[in-house]
């Protein structure tokens, strides 16, 4: 579209009759443009608020899913739930002494105990998911770092692997 | 496309030079982008530091942040598979076995969180939170195993807890 002006323009100027009836300023519109002189040392903070208003380029929702990347961010996702849960609770510990808390295992066991099965089970199942996950896709980490399965086809094998080994060992803990 | 465009318009002006120039079309520049603006988070402080002809800064290597890092990270991860299972196999709660998978799970927890700071918080663009997140960490992990210390040692410990919670 700019070039388009541009040549507009070019040849406006070059086309123009010599002797016209017409209003000149028609054909030079005239625009007004208020002018600022800035030292060069601002360049870096103008390019810095400019690229504030630049569009943020399209991400994790434009590509397809696939077992490959969508494996690795849960690799992720699950490994700080579980080291999450593990932190709160050692946390907790410290710390609920002086409020007078009780955390001792014999106290939440029995107070855990107490819940209906239902709800056990859907607190069970996405926690016995989520560690199973995150120790099989760790062993699968550990067979890529010995340089094996390191293909595409290696990746869908060992993924495969890695979610069947995580249905099983779910149900598994569930029947412990 | 000057090229492409050129002639036609050529051919307007010569034909009809009165007209034409009255019906050229209006030039309007169009927004630069058209699609959705979809973000996670809004951008970040922008960092400029010096030009686009500047060269890349090459790091000090560090085996400390390199090799070494790397190896102790797959260390503890393979020691972790026995780890986990050997405890709840024997069976019978044994205290150097709880203290060594305890171990193993404060490091590689330790380790994980880190890699998510290292990734999330670019020391580029926050500097000052990518250094309170570290401490912040640090600070837990020492908490997390104050807390596990005395788990171990005034409770049923790491392997009889865990057994002892998920089978209430």
């Amino acid at each position: 579209m700019l070039s388009t002006k541009v040549i507009s323009r070019t040849l406006l100027r070059t086309a123009r009759p010599k002797a016209t009836s017409l209003n000149t300023s028609f054909f030079t519109p005239r625009r007004l443009v208020a002018t600022e002189s800035v030292p060069a040392s601002s360049a870096s903070s103008i390019l810095a608020s400019q690229r504030l208003n630049r569009p943020v380029s399209p991400h994790l929702t434009i590509y397809q899913p696939q077992l490959t990347w969508y494996l690795s961010s849960l690799n992720r996702v699950t490994g700080v739930t579980v080291a999450g849960l593990f932190y709160l609770f050692t946390i907790g510990y410290v710390f609920s002494k002086p409020f007078g808390v009780n955390m001792s295992a014999a106290n939440i066991s029995r107070k855990w105990g107490e819940l209906s099965t239902p709800i056990k089970l859907a607190v069970k199942a996405p926690l016995a998911a989520v560690f199973s996950f995150h120790c099989w896709n760790g062993v699968r980490h550990l067979v890529w770092d010995t340089g094996r399965e390191l293909s595409v086809r290696g990746v869908y094998r060992t993924g495969y692997g890695v979610l069947g080994l995580t249905a099983v060992s779910t149900i598994g803990l569930l029947l412990v | 496309m000057a090229s492409a465009f050129r002639p036609s318009a050529a051919r307007i002006l010569a034909s009809k030079p009165a007209s034409a120039i009255r019906f050229l079309p209006q030039t309007r520049v169009a927004a630069f982008h058209v699609s959705q603006r979809s973000q996670i988070l809004p951008p970040g402080p922008q960092i400029v530091i010096g030009t686009v002809n500047d060269p890349v800064p090459i790091p000090t290597s560090n085996a400390a942040h390199g090799s070494y890092h790397w190896a102790f990270e797959r260390l503890i991860a393979l020691g972790m598979v026995p780890l986990t299972i050997a405890p709840f196999v024997a069976g019978t709660a044994n205290p150097a076995l709880d203290a060594a998978l305890g171990t193993a799970l404060v490091l590689h927890s330790h380790i994980g969180f880190d890699a998510c700071v290292t990734d999330y918080f670019p020391k580029r663009q926050y500097p000052k939170t990518r250094t309170f997140m570290i401490w912040l960490l640090r600070g837990a992990t020492i908490t997390a195993a104050v807390g596990l210390f005395s788990f171990q040692t005034n409770d049923v410990g790491l392997t009889e807890g865990i057994k002892k919670m998920w089978k209430a």
